[in-house]
């Protein structure tokens, strides 16, 4: 049994080197289906951490009018404290707030942007950052703190937040649409790339079937060509995938404040899935067409 | 002539369970054990043509048997039949101890390891060499790489083709090439060949070369059907001679009967 199946394990190999065309527009295919899967996982992952990061930051940000003196402000924050859901209430006055942003920014960013808005050029606003006692009265709090005089804006959270979830039903929902297009047309090519080599190897499949083959003897070379296929396509796609969510993370980071998800830790899950995914695939193309051939008897393989 | 044993162990192996049902299959027919039996089988296609008429006909063991008629006539449905290629509409076909119309699609396999086909178009894979070609026949119902080793050059040295083993197929004359046909059809030990045409593409000197090594075959205890429509060979080779005509048999006779009439 053992030695029968490294016979048709190589024997499969060699289907793959024959017929290398049409293989590899398999492994095209099947790669380019697991990664817009990968991609649109990525995309869900990463907006789901950052609204995770949202909802844990309870505090909201009053943003005070444009040139409102300090003493102003300090007076609006008075104000503030006194409303029943307030936690806590902290002055961020703007000089502060333009250093945040460029320690945000990081190192690697081109501090010079900011450079020349400091002092009077500072166009970010005084603000408070304020924590309230209550989440779900957070839209009563808001309305009465928009009323205090001086208050110019208060960051919603809770609308970016909804936001952001419509946007990863969105991608998700057209996401499955695209890959259930991808995984039926690269069905379609895996089982044709076999069926391209079923066929040249129709003489065989005919002498097998004369001399006493089991179907399953005829069946497993066309499977390993498909599984190999599926693995090569698993392992090839989640390289790309990593080299290039390394690439654009960097990207993104170097020109927004979006922080992104480490792909490091998910690398690992991501090849498995995927080359089990392949491996799948793979298979399921090899049986389905197989499956139809198996049925033919004799001359009738010869003769098709 | 050896005993139908070998094909019964070989099949029970896979039918156990048919086995019990059929015992008593088996038929002493004027001293000769019967090895393929029809009994009024019919088969009609999907598209109306009615191939075979209620034939009823037994092979014994070891029997060299020519099967003739023209083109059409039916003949290949007779093989199909016998290897299950094709399942008759009406009656019943006994190989060995098997009853066919019981055979399940998964005991095929194990009853064809019984029997070793050669075609006319000989239908040897060019890429591969005379010996991997018969190799691949071995390999094929599991055979090991000792078992192939031994077998295969025993095999070749019985068709007189010792010195072709590395030789692909084209490199070989038409007569050659059926010789490793036989050789691949006898790898596996069959107690049955079944020869559609053997000589069809051959030239003529070669024809009787080629059924020389048939009747040497048949003469170590291998039964052989051959249908053919050369009757030159069936002149020369004094064997029973089905001749089917428009699906019914329409003779049964050995050949000096046959040359007499």
């Amino acid at each position: 049994m053992i030695k029968s199946f490294s016979y048709l394990f190589k024997e499969g190999l060699k289907n793959i080197w024959s017929n290398r065309t049409m293989s590899l527009a398999s492994v095209c295919v099947l790669i380019s289906c697991l990664l817009l899967t990968g991609a649109a996982v990525l995309f869900s992952v990463n907006i789901n951490t950052a609204m995770k990061s949202i909802e844990g930051e309870n505090s909201i940000k009053v943003y005070m009018k444009e040139n409102l003196p300090v003493l102003e402000s300090i007076k609006a924050g008075e104000e503030i404290k006194k409303l029943d859901n307030i936690a806590s209430c902290e002055f961020v006055p703007k000089d502060e707030a333009i250093e945040q942003t460029m320690g945000m920014l990081g190192q690697e960013a081109d501090k010079s942007l900011l450079a020349g808005m400091t002092g009077n050029d500072n166009p970010l606003p005084d603000a408070f950052k304020i924590s309230v006692k209550d989440l779900s009265k957070y839209s009563q709090t808001a309305e009465q703190i928009k009323k205090i005089d001086g208050v110019s804006s208060i960051n919603n959270y809770s609308d970016i937040a909804a936001k952001l979830t419509k946007l990863d039903k969105t991608v998700s929902t057209a996401g499955f649409w695209v890959v259930l297009l991808l995984a039926a047309v690269s069905l379609f090519i895996i089982s044709n790339t076999v069926r391209v080599t079923m066929f040249s190897r129709r003489l065989e499949i005919n002498i097998m079937k004369s001399v006493g083959a089991t179907n399953w003897f005829v069946r497993v070379p066309f499977i390993v060509e498909g599984v190999v296929i599926g693995i090569l396509s698993g392992l090839i796609s989640s390289g790309i995938l990593a080299l290039m969510y390394g690439r654009m993370t960097k990207a993104l980071t170097s020109i927004t404040l979006f922080s992104t998800v480490d792909i490091g830790p998910l690398i690992g899950r991501i090849t498995l899935i995927f080359v089990l995914a392949g491996m799948v695939f793979g298979a399921l193309g090899g049986m389905i067409s197989i499956g139809r051939y198996l049925k033919r008897e004799g001359g009738d393989i010869v003769d098709w | 002539m050896s005993p139908p044993a070998d094909i019964n162990v070989r099949l029970s192996h896979k039918a156990g369970r048919h086995e019990r049902k059929r015992n008593g299959c088996t038929k002493i027919l004027c001293g000769v054990i019967v090895l393929i039996q029809f009994k009024n089988v019919s088969k009609v296609y999907s598209n109306g043509t009615a191939a075979l008429k209620h034939i009823n006909l037994n092979i014994g063991d070891g029997e060299f048997v020519f099967i003739v008629g023209s083109s059409g006539a039916g003949k290949s449905t007779f093989l199909k039949l016998i290897t299950c290629e094709e399942r008759p509409n009406e009656g019943e076909i006994i190989v060995g101890k098997q009853k066919l119309s019981d055979i399940r699609r998964s005991e095929v396999p194990y009853l064809r390891r019984t029997m070793g086909m050669v075609f006319q178009d000989f239908r040897l894979i060019h890429k591969m060499t005379v010996y991997e070609n018969i190799a691949f026949a071995m390999h094929v119902v599991g055979a090991s790489n000792k078992e192939i080793r031994k077998r295969v050059p025993y095999i070749l040295g019985l068709v007189n083709l010792q010195d072709k083993a590395g030789c692909h197929p084209r490199e070989l004359s038409g007569g050659e090439q059926q010789r490793v046909g036989l050789a691949r059809a006898l790898a596996n030990k069959p107690k049955l060949i079944i020869a559609d045409e053997p000589t069809g593409n051959v030239d003529p000197a070669m024809s009787f070369e080629i059924v020389d090594l048939f009747s040497e075959i048949n003469k170590r205890g291998t039964t052989v059907l051959m249908v053919t429509h050369e009757h030159s060979l069936i002149k020369h080779f004094k064997k029973r001679v089905v001749e089917i005509q428009k699906g019914s048999v329409v003779s049964d006779k050995c050949t000096w009967e046959a040359g007499n009439d």
